[in-house]
């Protein structure tokens, strides 16, 4: 049978809570929905693909680039436009090889510039300046990076200021500008709904936080250091995310009007909030400090565009979906249904008719890469009948695909 | 001095570090035993476990009162040492090879020294090898391994699996995002904690079954 709805009416449609012709899927539309590069180059094999390097697209989680011929090959609806630059601060531009430590030949940016030390571990430097201390570390038998945190040996934690911690936020340039006009123009006419990642309006993301796309970054960059600063210097925290989303919201007037037209979702923030367990705040710490920045930020998009918002945070975050629906969003990712009280049917019962979720489609900790195929089978059935019914579900993994993940297991939907 | 012990307990629980240096340097200052000062704090933190426990407070305010008693612990470890009190256990712990991820793990360190146990905090990414090394150096009762990741944890089956091959003598316990009881029975561990504060009952668990 001939599907009714292409692929962006098929995500607005289950974004908006309505009944698509059938569940959009999602894999590799943003940096917390993506694949491995060792899954993606996995899956290309599988489906008989071409047989060339996988372009990694995000280098700190290693994740691979989902191209045309594999998007159709896994029925994908979603097409992401990645930032400018990655996190590590260079663009992704004139590809070079690179063989990875579990010796996978991939292309990186030529600004990727990464050295492996005498005991194999791997270390990477911001905007691929050689000459700045390397801001992200792979261990040998790693499979990412993780960030280091550099601290500045003038931080005193005594004297907060919030320049320090703004440095990472300002108008968007010319060069950015140019990048999402060339973008806009070739993804204006794609059938796919158009994802994007919104510059700056992450809040305290702690990914972010250390800043590894800058050379000597100051300021509270340490990650315990930020959170025991949300817990003794709310009203620094408060100010510096009011700044922040000063900026954040003419940037986004910015890229309204170069690719307004062309963005359907845009992911706002990927700050997580839970633990496999619990909160990593309380809720009325979110409500103070988080809240009215989210709706700020929500309240202008949904004033001025037609884009949909789309809010990350891993673990048992269930006591604080009302505060993501108050703060306006629209969509949950990555929906963690293995972490205390995020049960499939009780989020659906409780939150389905004020929030969609992306994500909850199978658990990458544990049935995709440790159970049998027909468990992994009768997991994504079961999650997709229950998230599915009605709209306000777009299927996606449970975060990123690991690498590690037996292929048979990726690939065998229908 | 019994309203200054309670002043450093206070202190410990909101996490207020410079009222928590201070009380420790007047209490010790006017000659308190160094075990009574080590009571308030292990009181204060006891306090701040049992509340995490309970999701009344989150990682931010358990790491701020973790660091008001290292800050008075820098005082008090010297005194302890001259005179001659050192704890009756010790526990190693560190995050296995391949994972960078220490939050959790510096949490379930603070937590345990907190409980009067000596710590040796091998970091992260840490080989098979300089654990087993540890724990022969340290003669520990307990090691706690840590793992965040999905991608770690056939490092840490291997650790346990050659803690159990060299044959030391100890109790190992885990703990981490990806880890359950489950995966924890399946690699041969003794124990498991899903929690920091949990962390520390079930240190003084295992060594009361080997003390049995």
């Amino acid at each position: 049978m001939e599907p009714i709805m292409n692929s962006k009416q098929r995500v607005r449609a289950a974004v908006d809570r309505k009944s698509p012709d059938r569940i959009p899927i999602d894999f590799g539309s943003s940096f917390i929905t993506g694949m491995h590069c060792s899954v993606v180059a996995g899956l290309r094999q599988h489906y008989g693909l071409e047989d060339t390097p996988v372009k990694v697209c995000e280098p700190y989680q290693m994740l691979g680039l989902i191209e045309e011929d594999l998007q159709q090959a896994l029925g994908i609806d979603v097409q992401p436009i990645f930032p400018q630059r990655t996190i590590f601060g260079f663009p992704n531009e004139n590809w070079k090889p690179w063989r990875t430590p579990w010796g996978q030949e991939v292309l990186v940016s030529e600004h990727f510039h990464a050295k492996a030390d005498a005991k194999g571990d791997t270390y990477i430097h911001p905007k691929g300046d050689r000459s700045a201390p390397p801001s992200g570390h792979m261990p040998k038998t790693g499979y990412f990076f993780d960030t280091i945190e550099r601290r500045d040996p003038n931080f005193d934690e005594d004297h907060l200021s919030l320049e320090d911690n703004l440095e990472e936020f300002a108008l968007m340039n010319e060069e950015e500008a140019d990048y999402w006009r060339q973008q806009a123009a070739q993804f204006r006419q794609c059938d796919r709904a158009i994802s994007v990642h919104l510059n700056g309006t992450c809040l305290g993301d702690i990914a972010l936080v250390p800043a590894p796309f800058l050379t000597h970054p100051k300021g509270v960059r340490g990650v315990a250091d930020w959170y025991m600063t949300v817990a003794s210097e709310p009203d620094f925290v408060m100010e510096l995310f009011d700044r922040q989303t000063d900026i954040a919201v003419r940037n986004m007037q910015r890229l309204y009007d170069i690719a307004g037209d062309v963005i359907d979702v845009v992911v706002v923030c990927g700050t997580d909030f839970g633990t496999q367990a619990s909160l990593f705040c309380g809720v009325p710490t979110v409500r103070e400090i988080w809240l009215p920045r989210y709706q700020r930020i929500n309240d202008w998009i949904h004033r001025n565009t037609h884009w949909r918002t789309f809010k990350h945070s891993c673990g048992a975050i269930e006591p604080l979906i009302d505060t993501f629906v108050d703060a306006g969003f629209d969509i949950l990712n990555p929906v963690q249904c293995s972490a205390a009280g995020m049960d499939p049917n009780g989020l659906k019962a409780k939150y389905g008719d004020r929030i969609t979720f992306w994500g909850g489609g199978v658990n990458t900790q544990e049935t995709l890469p440790f159970g049998t195929p027909e468990q992994v089978r009768a997991e994504v059935l079961q999650r997709c009948e229950v998230f599915g019914s009605g709209g306000g579900f777009v299927f996606n993994a449970i975060h990123n695909v690991q690498a590690l993940t037996p292929i048979k297991k990726c690939g065998g939907h229908d | 001095m019994e309203p200054k012990l309670n002043e450093l307990s206070e202190a410990i629980k909101a996490g207020r570090r410079k009222e928590a240096k201070l009380a420790t340097e007047e209490l010790l200052a006017a000659g308190v035993a160094p075990e009574e000062v080590m009571s308030a704090l292990s009181a204060g933190m006891d306090d701040v476990g049992r509340r995490f426990k309970a999701n009344e407070i989150f990682v931010p305010e358990v790491l701020v009162a973790a660091r008001a008693m290292q800050t008075s612990m820098n005082l008090l470890e010297p005194v302890l040492l001259s005179v001659g009190s050192e704890p009756e256990h010790t526990v190693v712990i560190g995050t296995v090879e391949g994972d960078l991820h220490d939050i959790g793990k510096n949490l379930v360190a603070m937590m345990v020294k907190a409980a009067n146990f000596k710590v040796v905090d091998l970091g992260t990414n840490v080989s098979p090898d300089a654990f087993i090394a540890a724990l022969r150096e340290h003669r520990a009762a307990v090691i706690g391994l840590s793992a965040l990741l999905t991608t770690t944890m056939p490092a840490m089956r291997r650790t346990v699996e050659l803690i159990r091959e060299s044959g030391v003598a100890v109790k190992v316990m885990v703990g981490g995002a990806p880890i359950t009881q489950q995966f924890a029975q399946e690699i041969g561990a003794d124990g498991y904690a899903p929690d920091a504060a949990s962390a520390v009952d079930e240190a003084k668990r295992l060594i009361a079954r080997t003390a049995a």
